[in-house]
């Protein structure tokens, strides 16, 4: 630790602080236009000029100079203020005074300190700057008319997104913050260079003119989409989530956040809502009232009974899920209750209940940038979780963390500094992975005295390095390589992401990885052990209270079986679409044709919805208030911004009420909902609403780790036939960021990305049309080429409705498809 | 006590040959001084209103009776999609022509604002544009 003396106050603060630093940990505010705390100190702007007594003669830049013992600083002088004055003069040269009709203003940095350092009139004059300015890419707007070349932009498209997709180009009075060869932006969309322009020369072309910055009411909540839970604050006026507000304070991730975070907030207020209930009467909506609606449901529920089926998604909060389970498991007494398709869960529910006797994993996110070597299981933990991709660069570019990735196709993070990716043929993952346990066992790598280590020994004796490098397609010695290093890692963390789009991300291939964890005593243990990250926003908290099968009910995929042969009397779907992600489209639409009763509560009057009898108008996180638990067991609460949609209920209240219907429990509020959980749920235990404030809190665990041998599936495999993959892609999340419009403006259609070879074989070229066909249907899409995918792989997303790629899947980790044009 | 009577009756008396100042409305017009604060107009300049839709003016007023909706023209430039007053609910402080950062709103010398419908006293951009 470091003593000094800031304008008479001690400081004492780590030797690695600079003066800012300092400065800013007693409250004294130094001015500064470019630095933000996520980025290396730059020192471009002069404005953060301090004197110090032991440099005096000159005035020293505060954000770049590290703090000495005894330094004596003062941060206003009469010298200091006349210094950056001048700096705000020479900047105002060149920024029009457009502020009038620029949406920074309120929140522009260089109008604050204009005002605060009361420069109303420039001793210089100069012609202001004619650049062309960027009106084409329909996020980022660019006017570098305005900007006055602070260079965060381009720091943090570098340093944490890890894109670089702006640098300054020519020199001088020419210079300019440009992109390569000047053309269009064409990057991830992700908006971090909006949230730190300190000026209006980047700006979010959805929220353009919308609303000034002061008159927006700013509300935290808590991202709907992945499971990352990145906090946001919504910018809401009259009613409507008009934007969301950059905050560098929120969060483990310090407000940066993805495309989908920042720019598909619209579906909270899109048009296409549903209002009202709508009951089917003679195969068309009619619509109808809340009372009607709800005896209806809860007469089917009540004849249905213990033959209900019941899904959700886990996008709900932790209180509306409690009562979903309350409802269907309790009051009608009915097993049949899943979500995400019954698989996409199955790594928590299944793998980590297995393997740790809890069904959360071990770690959580801090481990990312505090390991030694990370170990991510498919390059699409990036696209699926985008914020903890950034903590995946951060932890490898700051951290020297170092990156081994085992994946079916190269990814963004396979660029990444030191970064080695094995890539092996799709849906080998867990021979893979029983590989690198039989080579740390075989290599006496193992801690001594793991329970079981002797029948793993014998269960993996067949997967030595060169059989799995048969099937895998990698080299023996590269996998010997990758084992011992992980072994040999003093921290080491496996990233594991889960989700609709990845049925090979099974309880198996948790059990498989959990295996290398346990085996090298990684559990417990900080910056290591295993990260089960949940693709929704509240997959974790699904898991947590039950929402899957316990006692021999049917699964996600079998409830919709179960519809079809008359297993299943009523079908219940909270919010989930199974047309559009569930495997095999024409086998879910059969099946909700041939139910008896359905019911969808949604957003909006989705694919599903369409084959309901009765709908029940949801309302979205920002209308509601509860908690989500993300991905590292972390609760957060969502705090009510907007009111509902017209008669739209919660689900809170709609499960509720047909609780209460059904002669269950009525509850009062989520507050006392949230108590009930704390009460029944042992890792919620002790922890109450109010409790946990803006940071949430994170759940404890006790892992007790168990080893576990699991069998690596035979992969189908015919001559002629190219393996499709599905996955995310990096704008979407679910089903659900289709209606948000940022991602739909730079992601509309389903692609699918075939690999270089293929692509070249097949006569086909980026953008052509292309069918996929498989044994089970086929579908025309747009076609992708893309570097990362080796032969013989097609990759395609799931998110879309029209020509859905469960048209042609049916739950398997990798199709066999021909694509022809 | 008969003085104060006397002296009160002198007054009345001296009105009765003075000129009456009683405006005889509407026949006779009042002479509106400068400065006076009567209906709002907008300005404007090459055929456009002045407005740029800034939002100060609804930001500044008291009586919050000014409503404005930006739109973005052709050239990408920030005009006044909607721009309306309430004038039941204004009370004509002209801190909104003092708050225009660039001069697109006056208050003209028009007082007779006395209208038979409620929905009459929401003044539209359209009425509201200055008329030459």
């Amino acid at each position: 630790m470091v003593n000094l003396t800031i304008d008479n106050t001690q400081v004492t603060v780590a030797k690695d602080a600079t003066i800012f630093d300092a400065a800013k940990s007693v409250g004294i505010k130094i001015p500064i236009l470019c630095h933000d705390k996520k980025l290396h100190p730059f020192g471009g702007c002069r404005m953060c000029l301090v004197e110090v007594e032991q440099m005096k003669g000159r005035l020293i830049p505060a954000c770049t100079t590290p703090v000495t013992e005894g330094m004596i600083v003062r941060t206003t002088t009469d010298e200091i203020v006349k210094a950056r004055k001048l700096v705000l003069e020479l900047l105002l040269l060149k920024h029009p005074l457009d502020c009038p009709v620029c949406d920074a203003a309120g929140d522009c940095d260089l109008q604050n300190l204009t005002y605060e350092y009361k420069v109303n009139c420039n001793q210089f004059s100069d012609e202001k700057f004619n650049h062309a300015i960027d009106y084409e890419n329909p996020l980022i707007e660019r006017d570098m008319n305005r900007c006055i070349h602070c260079g965060k932009c381009a720091r943090i498209c570098d340093e944490i997104v890890s894109y670089g997709a702006y640098t300054f180009i020519n020199r001088g009075i020419e210079a300019k913050m440009g992109t390569p060869f000047d053309g269009p932006l064409s990057c991830e969309f992700c908006g971090s260079c909006i949230s730190v322009c300190p000026v209006g020369a980047l700006i979010s072309r959805p929220f353009k003119f919308k609303a000034r910055w002061w008159a927006l009411n700013k509300v935290k909540s808590v991202c709907s989409y992945c499971g990352t839970g990145c906090q946001l604050t919504l910018g809401v006026k009259d009613n409507k989530v008009l934007t969301t507000v950059y905050d560098e304070n929120q969060g483990f991730h310090n407000g940066q956040l993805c495309t989908r975070g920042r720019f598909a907030y619209q579906f909270v207020n899109s048009d296409n809502r549903l209002t009202t209930p709508l009951i089917k009467k003679n195969g068309k909506f009619v619509e109808a009232g809340w009372d009607e609606a709800l005896k209806l449901v809860s007469e089917k529920l009540g004849a249905a009974k213990g033959s209900v089926g019941a899904l959700t998604t886990a996008h709900l909060t932790n209180e509306e899920l409690f009562l979903f389970e309350k409802l269907f498991r309790g009051t009608l007494g009915s097993d049949n209750i899943d979500h995400s398709a019954g698989y996409a869960h199955a790594a928590l529910t299944e793998g980590a209940q297995k393997a740790f006797g809890t069904v959360t994993s071990p770690s959580e996110i801090a481990d990312i940038q505090k390991t030694n070597l990370l170990l991510v299981i498919k390059t699409d933990a990036y696209e699926t979780h985008p914020v903890l991709g950034f903590e995946i660069n951060l932890g490898v570019k700051r951290q020297g963390v170092s990156l081994r990735i085992v994946s079916d196709k190269k990814g963004k993070i396979s660029r990444l500094p030191g970064a080695k990716t094995s890539v092996h043929k799709p849906g080998t993952e867990i021979a893979f992975v029983n590989a690198l346990a039989n080579v740390i066992i075989a290599e006496n790598l193992a801690v001594a005295g793991v329970a079981g280590l002797d029948q793993l020994k014998a269960a993996l004796a067949d997967y030595t390095p060169e059989k799995v490098a048969a099937v895998t397609g990698v080299a023996a010695e590269e996998i010997v390589a990758l084992a011992k290093e992980y072994a040999a890692a003093e921290k080491a963390l496996i990233m594991l992401p889960i989700g609709l789009g990845y049925p090979g991300h099974d309880a198996a291939l948790a059990q498989a990885v959990a295996n290398l964890a346990i085996l090298t005593g990684r559990i417990g243990k900080e910056g290591s052990g295993l990260l089960i990250m949940g693709e929704k926003n509240n997959s974790q908290g699904a898991a947590d209270l039950g929402i899957y099968p316990k006692n021999g009910g049917l699964k996600g995929a079998a409830i919709i079986d179960g519809a079809a042969n008359g297993q299943v009397k009523a079908l219940f779907i909270a919010g989930e679409n199974p047309v559009v992600s569930y495997p095999n489209r024409k086998k879910v639409e059969a099946a909700l044709e041939k139910a008896e009763f359905v019911v969808v509560s949604d957003l909006f009057l989705t694919e599903t919805a369409q084959f309901a009898d009765v709908v029940l108008p949801a309302v979205s996180f920002a209308e509601k208030n509860g908690t989500f638990t993300s991905v590292g067991r972390r609760v957060q609460q969502i705090n009510k911004a907007v009111k509902p949609a017209g008669l739209a209920k919660s689900d809170f209240e709609i499960l509720n009420d047909l609780n209460a219907a059904l002669s269950g429990k009525r509850y009062g509020n989520v507050a006392e909902v949230f108590g009930e959980i704390a009460a029944t749920v042992p890792a919620y235990q002790g922890l109450t609403l109010s409790g946990l404030g803006d940071e949430g809190a994170v759940l404890p665990v006790a892992p007790a780790a168990k080893l576990n041998a699991v069998a690596a599936p035979a992969v189908p495999a015919a001559a002629g036939k190219l393996a499709l993959v599905t996955g995310s892609a990096l704008y979407h999340s679910g089903t659900l960021s289709r209606f948000g419009e940022g991602p739909m403006y730079v992601c509309g259609d389903a692609y699918a990305e075939l690999s270089e070879a293929d692509a070249k074989a097949l006569k086909i070229e980026e953008g052509d049309a292309i069918t996929v066909k498989s044994d089970v249907g086929s579908v025309s899409l747009k076609a992708k080429v893309g570097k990362r995918l080796p032969a013989g792989v097609v990759f395609a997303p799931y998110h879309f409705a029209d020509a859905s790629i469960n048209t042609v899947t049916d739950g398997a980790a990798v199709t066999l498809v021909t694509v022809g044009k | 006590m008969i003085m104060p009577l006397i002296k009160g009756l002198q007054i009345t008396l001296s009105h009765l040959f003075k000129k009456p100042v009683t405006l005889q409305y509407p026949d006779e017009r009042p002479q509106i001084a400068p400065g006076f604060r009567g209906l709002h107009a907008l300005k404007v300049s090459h055929e456009n209103a002045k407005c740029v839709a800034c939002y100060l003016c609804p930001t500044v007023c008291p009586a919050k009776c000014i409503t404005v909706e930006a739109g973005e023209d052709a050239n990408h430039n920030k005009f006044a999609a909607k721009y309306e007053i309430d004038m039941l609910r204004c009370i004509f402080c002209g801190y909104c022509v003092e708050a225009c950062p660039v001069d697109a709103l006056k208050m003209t010398e028009e007082f007779e604002l006395a209208n038979y419908k409620r929905a009459d006293f929401t003044f539209t951009k359209d009425r509201l544009l200055e008329k030459k």
